[in-house]
């Protein structure tokens, strides 16, 4: 996937992801209402921003990014989505139907895929978990 | 000693059949004047409408009821349930409503439902159109295409309360405050197992009127389809398609609202429902 995209679209996405691991450290340092909503949560995903993918390994609600994904590394689930989907939702007021990961999945912007069960059964955190970088946080 | 702060609310248990089934359905109700009956959306209760049955430009002239359908909110199942799956059909649905009106002596009411509501309210311009003042359709079409697998609502593995609220929170508009976006969710959250998915049965599987709402008379019993922008479930354009099959149908699209616009937004929804209220009053009171 990586070595798909131009230039551009790479880069755009490099800065995608990193405004979404610094949001999710910067949450996770002051913010105690996801680790409380999440501490059965121990599970691992793939979030794909465009070119970019991160690992995110979960343990009783904290997730931490892996720097680089291992050779032969796995994960129960992924949600993948184009940078346009991710600037979208991420807006302060996201635009009718693309502010919700359903809405997106709905309109073809976003894939939800692998052992749904850990995201489903921690279903609001996990859509809170990828609204991070929103300005004014999730709704 | 302060004098006890209560709203204009009043709760009661209204005993009636339907289908057969003795059932004890819970009511509320404020206002006089013209009978406005209002049905929650699946998988939820009639809380929903507890700030239209508190809002008095419209119970100054409607006597506003909402009632719990039986397996919802405080009316239970009916006796034996525990032998059955809950599925609610098009049928059981709209005798339901007809038993309620008949057993509260409701002159030609006016109905008011949101989502599965504003399905059957279609239903209800199709089949029984005399018997109502005018219908008004939240969150109404005659089809949507189902968007995910039912099957989470209600497993062993994931808690059924928790992944309802999950699934409907998107479906409520980013500008709705949260303090009512939150009480919404804690309705699906307290719903009983297998409901809302038993009410999606209707939703999905048994009310696909596409093709079928003929002979609806406009003019005999009004028809108002109001929609929020932010509804990705009942989207506005499944509504304009629906009424554009519907000579005379009325259609306005809320901005800034989502799929639960009496209980997620309620001062931006009354903008768009008193103009209705108001024009139905007019012309058939």
């Amino acid at each position: 996937m990586s070595d798909s995209g131009t230039g551009g679209q790479v880069m755009q996405a490099r800065i995608l992801a990193d405004r979404y691991r610094q949001a999710i450290q910067s949450t996770f340092a002051t913010d105690t209402d996801l680790l409380r909503r999440g501490s059965l949560v121990d599970t691992c995903c793939l979030i794909e921003i465009g070119t970019e993918q991160l690992v995110l390994t979960i343990r009783n609600g904290r997730p931490t990014v892996a720097e680089r994904i291992p050779l032969l590394g796995s994960w129960e689930f992924a949600i993948r989505a184009g940078a346009e989907a991710w600037i979208a939702l991420w807006q302060p007021v996201p635009k009718a139907g693309w502010h919700d990961l359903f809405a997106l999945c709905k309109r073809g912007a976003m894939r939800i895929e692998g052992s749904l069960q850990p995201f489903m059964a921690n279903l609001q955190y996990f859509k809170d978990l990828v609204t991070l970088p929103r300005e004014g946080g999730p709704r | 000693m302060s004098t006890p702060v209560f709203e204009p609310i009043v709760g009661r248990y209204l005993m009636l059949p339907i289908l057969g089934d003795q059932c004890r359905i819970y009511v509320e109700e404020a206002g006089s004047g013209i009978p406005l009956v209002c049905l929650h959306t699946a998988g939820a209760d009639s809380r929903q409408f507890r700030h239209l049955l508190c809002d008095h430009a419209v119970t100054s002239r409607y006597r506003v009821i909402a009632f719990d359908m039986p397996w919802h909110g405080k009316s239970y199942p009916p006796a034996g349930w525990q032998k059955s799956e809950y599925k609610l059909t098009t049928e059981l649905y709209v005798e339901t409503i007809r038993a309620f009106c008949s057993a509260m002596e409701l002159e030609r009411p006016v109905v008011m439902g949101c989502s599965i509501g504003g399905r059957i309210v279609l239903q209800l311009a199709h089949a029984h159109g005399g018997e109502f003042r005018a219908l008004i359709g939240l969150e109404s079409a005659d089809y949507q295409q189902p968007w995910y697998d039912t099957s989470w609502l209600h497993r062993s593995d994931v808690h059924g309360g928790e992944v309802c609220a999950a699934l409907v929170s998107g479906l409520i508009a980013p500008q709705s405050p949260m303090e009512y976006r939150h009480e919404t969710l804690w309705q699906y959250m307290q719903g009983g197992p297998g409901i809302f998915k038993g009410d999606l049965y209707f939703y999905r599987v048994d009310s696909d009127l596409r093709g079928k709402l003929t002979g609806i008379d406009t003019r005999r019993c009004p028809l108002y389809l109001l929609t929020g922008e932010y509804d990705f479930s009942c989207m506005p354009e499944d509504t304009l398609r629906t009424a554009e099959a519907i000579a005379g149908a009325k259609v306005t699209v809320m901005e800034e609202v989502g799929h639960f616009p009496m209980s997620e937004n309620p001062a931006q929804f009354r903008r768009y429902l008193l103009p209705v209220l108001e024009e139905i009053f007019k012309v058939t009171a």
